[in-house]
């Protein structure tokens, strides 16, 4: 599962996600990829689970990259505990997205191929998204 | 050579945020025309009309004829942008280009043939560079440069110095910069029933906790915070 090697800070607060993602929109390595169309938080693993459902698709040909990194640690109190007592221990890793983040890319595998990779992956996580390819982009 | 593509635009009088969304909205984009030495002017185009030329097979680097105010001018396309979620044109940067001088354009790289590599071993064949810039005369801007990947093999690579061009052509990128190359593939290892448990118990929550940058100086600082969060806990 995808996490930080080192952090400066164990726990964070929430943040927003406000506005829309003006950095890491366009496709940058592959011919295809899957955009991301309203914020959210994606965990470490929902990006395992996507990579995975894409990977096992296309066996062998087609190579893929992960676009988004989960570097904010989410806390979680344990379970049938009262309020307070401090903020709960780190639980999981979730990567902050923004409408118009492309998520995966891949190259190497026909357009037909591609989409439904992606479309599988999508599966996986809490947001819609959409497939864009290269040739579309302009 | 005559120029066989225009564009209309209009001349923008208000600049700023406010007009150019109001322009945005009247179904315009903003666009601001510069070079050949002469003063900036800020313009509205149409966006469709615009698409079409990003569009066609010459994309970013078509000379059209910019037509504003009954005046005419040779333009191209040097820059834009676009809204992120739908990809609708925001903005975009026009240059004047004089046809008897030499410009630098990003022309598009294009694959031809079958790799050895991907054909036979079974690699992925991989476009590290997907443009190339280049000096030429307006008049002799290529729509792509073809590059012939099919003696291609795993571990192998093209780089800009290796490509034929024509004589007019003057490459700016690096010449050692590769171009496209075969990889091979990484095969998905298919983890039997153990591993799925070993994942789920190594990623708990382990991770460094990086101190302060001098411990001499925050040390005093950064071990009461600790103390403090152990205090907190107990």
């Amino acid at each position: 599962m995808l996490m930080p090697k080192k952090v400066k800070y164990r726990k964070q607060q929430r943040g927003r996600r406000a506005g829309k993602a003006w950095a890491g929109g366009q496709l940058s390595f592959g011919d295809f990829g899957l955009k991301v169309m309203e914020p959210g938080w994606i965990t470490d693993r929902q990006i395992e689970a996507s990579r995975v459902a894409m990977t096992r698709f296309v066996k062998r040909g087609g190579k893929i990259w992960i676009r988004v990194f989960p570097d904010k640690t989410v806390t979680k109190k344990p379970a049938e505990t009262r309020m307070g007592k401090g903020k709960g221990a780190p639980d999981h890793w979730v990567a902050v997205v923004k409408p118009g983040r492309v998520l995966f890319e891949m190259e190497g595998v026909p357009h037909a191929q591609a989409e439904e990779a992606m479309r599988l992956a999508a599966h996986k996580l809490p947001l819609r998204t959409r497939f864009v390819a290269r040739e579309e982009q302009g | 050579m005559a120029i066989e593509i225009s564009l209309q635009a209009e001349l923008r009088e208000a600049a700023g945020k406010g007009p150019a969304r109001r322009l945005r909205r009247a179904g315009k984009v903003p666009a601001t025309l510069y070079g050949e030495h002469k003063p900036a002017v800020s313009l509205a185009v149409d966006p469709k009309q615009l698409a079409a030329i990003l569009r066609s097979e010459s994309g970013q680097n078509t000379i059209f004829e910019l037509r504003m105010d009954g005046e005419k001018t040779a333009a191209m396309v040097v820059d834009w942008q676009r809204e992120p979620v739908r990809g609708a044109l925001i903005h975009v940067d026009l240059k004047r280009i004089a046809m008897d001088r030499r410009l630098r354009v990003r022309v598009p790289v294009q694959s031809q043939g079958e790799a050895v590599g991907v054909k036979v071993q079974g690699g992925i064949l991989e476009l590290v560079t997907r443009e190339i810039e280049l000096e030429c005369l307006p008049t002799e801007i290529p729509e792509h440069i073809v590059v012939d990947v099919s003696n291609l093999s795993i571990g192998q690579n093209l780089r800009v110095g290796d490509l034929q061009l024509s004589a007019g052509l003057k490459t700016i990128t690096d010449p050692d910069r590769v171009v496209a190359h075969v990889v091979a593939v990484k095969e998905e290892v298919v983890a039997p029933a153990a591993a799925p448990e070993a994942a789920e118990a190594a990623p708990a929550e382990p991770e460094v906790i990086k101190k302060g940058k001098a411990e001499a100086k925050e040390g005093e600082e950064a071990v009461p915070a600790e103390e403090g969060g152990k205090k907190k806990s107990s």
